[in-house]
This record gives structure tokens, sequence and C-alpha cells, in this order.
């Protein structure tokens, strides 16, 4: 059981099976030479995702990240870090609009910070003492970065959806054209 | 309230249950009931991707070679086809293995002696007033023969030293754990029972009839008997440890 969430979270972590194969050898070779230091202060469970998370984190930090910085999404005293919405502004609703292909594909464009705190969460049913524990951080910063990680997926799926909607529109466009 | 202390609210308390005073809000303003239902869709198709999925198998054939290789783990050892012929006499050196050819070694010890016994003892004579001479040193009197008390002959010392080194090699056996068929177990225990109970039966008679050649060759077959049945039990409990 254990094995599964643990791959699973690195396949949703790096979106490549090769990578998250790699990922979740590297986290159960961290257990067997660590197993000797778990004292049982947190359960086994919280303790074998803290070492997969920062396996994760730290293979990710390795690389040139593309859009958001680490840095900016895991400081909690940082005020301006992530999203921002325009409060009273119209807004696409996404009820019905998208499915879980768009939350896949918008939760691969989250930065990592983000990411890992929305999957342990919302997808993996952890608390927010477990995913404090799991991060290292305190349970207000967990709860303040999954409501960032919400907010700037609702960002990612509304693009999604005008893009959708632009594209069905080009294309009704381009097929009623010739004709008329 | 207002919109961003609905956000706040959010934020810290989550999206269920919210508060009377952001459930008020809520109802009042368009733009805050979108964004609280997209958050509440979002919410809910998370909740339906998988959280769990199947590494591939490669994964654990991997992560074994690198644990066997880093000395975590030991790979297990095939047994016998490629094991060399000097090996072997390692298995001699085991405890069990050793008891068992002790008692092995004791039971030959005292067939050989018996069968010298047989070929140099006297024969017994029936008392026959006519046949006896009483110039024949040969012949000992029945009547002497049966009222003396005999020295432990070396046969029957031998067989008092096999019955002790079987009785050790007994003391181990309760403690066994056998190859693990409760049935094959129960059954060797039976016949040991019995076996013993039968020995038991032989050195009370011997005691009482010590010129009972029968009651000892019984005795011997007994001590045979019991013998087998160490050697398999510690087979048995050897195979399991």
């Amino acid at each position: 059981m254990h094995s599964r969430r643990v791959y699973a979270l690195c396949l949703r972590m790096v979106s490549n099976p090769a990578d998250a194969e790699d990922l979740a050898q590297e986290a159960f070779l961290q257990l067997f030479r660590k197993i000797g230091t778990f004292r049982g202060e947190s359960a086994f469970s919280t303790w074998l995702h803290r070492m997969t998370v920062n396996v994760v984190l730290m293979r990710l930090r390795k690389k040139t990240l593309p859009t958001d910085s680490l840095e900016e999404t895991v400081d909690p005293d940082a005020e301006n870090s992530g999203p921002k919405r325009d409060v009273g502004t119209a807004d696409l609703r996404l009820s019905g609009a998208v499915d879980r292909v768009n939350l896949e594909r918008s939760i691969e464009k989250l930065p990592p910070g983000y990411k890992t705190v929305f999957v342990l969460h919302d997808v993996q049913g952890f608390e927010h003492n477990e995913i404090a524990s799991i991060m290292g951080c305190s349970v207000g910063n967990s709860k303040s970065q999954l409501h960032k990680a919400r907010t700037r997926l609702r960002e990612l799926l509304q693009e999604e959806v005008r893009d959708q909607a632009r594209q069905e529109r080009q294309a009704a466009k381009s097929h009623t054209g010739p004709e008329s | 309230m207002q919109c961003k202390e609905l956000e706040a609210v959010l934020e810290h308390e989550g999206l269920a249950p919210l508060p009377p005073a952001a459930r008020a809000h809520l109802t009042k303003c368009m733009a805050c009931q979108g964004f609280f239902a997209d958050l509440t869709t979002i919410q809910s198709l998370a909740q339906e991707l998988p959280a769990e999925a199947n590494p591939p198998e490669r994964l654990w054939v991997s992560l074994r070679a690198q644990l066997t290789a880093e000395g975590l783990i030991r790979e297990q050892v095939e047994l016998a086809p490629a094991t060399p012929w000097w090996q072997s006499f390692a298995a001699w050196l085991r405890p069990r293995t050793l008891a068992t050819a002790a008692a092995g070694i004791v039971l030959l010890v005292t067939g050989v002696f018996l069968s010298q016994k047989r070929m140099t003892q006297p024969v017994a004579v029936i008392p026959n007033p006519a046949a006896v001479s009483p110039v024949s040193p040969r012949v000992v009197p029945p009547v002497q023969n049966s009222a003396v008390t005999p020295r432990p002959s070396p046969t029957e010392e031998a067989m008092a030293n096999g019955g002790m080194v079987l009785n050790q090699a007994e003391l181990a056996v309760p403690n066994m754990q056998l190859a693990g068929n409760s049935t094959v177990d129960a059954s060797l225990r039976d016949n040991l029972r019995t076996v013993n109970e039968f020995i038991a039966e032989c050195q009370q008679h011997l005691k009482q009839h010590p010129e009972d050649e029968l009651a000892r060759e019984y005795l011997e077959s007994a001590y045979q008997q019991k013998a087998e049945l160490l050697a398999a039990m510690m087979e048995s409990g050897g195979s399991e440890h």
C-alpha cells in the first residue's frame, strides 16, 4: 500500500513514469538506509512521505524550473508570493466545464511547493498537521499553501477553458468559412 | 464581511463548514459565489484522482540490486546445486548432526560388544546332575550362576552408556520444532513415548532376570529404534532451522 502511494506521489510530482520510478526507488533506498532512525514519533506513513517529498523536491531543485521558483512557494512569510485574485471580477465558472484531464494537466503546471501540498491534501487525503510534519512547516502554512494552490489551479483551469473555447470557435469558423 | 475577509476565511478554515458571516456574504456576492464554487469543483475533482498507482516490477528488482550492493540486504543463497563438495563437511559440524552421529556410534559399539559377548559367553547349562562332572572347570553350576549378582559386563556398560547418550539427545527433543507437519511431529513423539516405555519395561525385567537373553535383545532393538527415532526428529528439526 505504501509503495503504491509513494509511487503515485512521485508520478504526480514529476509527471513522467521513468522519473517517478527513479524517485520512488530513491525514496525506498532512503527508507532502508534510515529505518534505524524511525522512532515512531509520527506515523510510519508520514515519515515515509516526508522522505519521499524531500527526495522529490531535492531532485526538482537540481533541475531548472521554467516558471516559478520553489522559494517563492514555500516561504510562509512571503506576503506577495502566490497567485492573487482580483476580487469581484467576473470569472468563468469551472463547474461542468472542466474534467479530470484538465485538472491533471493544470496540476502539472503548478509550482512544486503548491503541487506537493495540493496532492498530499486533496488527492492523497492527508490532514494539515500531517502535511506540516511531512513538509517541515506549520499547519497555518500548509493551509495557506493549499489555498494558494487551489486558487492558482483555478486560474490555470480558466485558461484551459478559454483556450478550448477559442479553439472550438476557430474550428467552427474554419469549418463554416468556405461554405459561406 | 468583505470579499477579502471571505478569502481569508477560506484560506484558514478551508471550504467547509463556513461560518455564518461567510455564508451570508456568499449569498450577496456573485463573484465570491463563483470563486467558492470553483474551489469546491477543484477539490471534488481532485478527490476523484487516483491516490495510488502500481509501480512497475522492475523498480523492486532494481531496488533489491541496489540494496544488495550497499550491503543493506543479503541475497537468498540457493542451496544444493551450487555448493562445492568441501563445504558439505561444515554440515557435519552442526550440533544436531553430531548428536545423531554420536547416537549411531553408541549403537554400533553396543552391537559389536553384544556380538563379542555371544561368541565368548559360556553357554548356560541346564542343571543335570548326571551330566555334571565335579572336575569340569568350564561348566559353571547354574545355581552359582544365578545366585551371584553379576558384575556389569562390557556389553551392559556399553548399553548403559548408549542409553545415557540417547537420553541426553532426547532432552533436546521437547523444545525442538519439527518440520512443520504437526501430524508427523505427533506421530514421532508418540512412537518415542512407546519405545521409552518398552525400554523401561525391558530394563526392569533385566534387573529381575539378568540372564534373559531375549529381553536383552529386545532392549538392544529398542535402543536402536529410539536412536533412529531421535535421528529422524533431529533431522526434521534441523530442516526447520
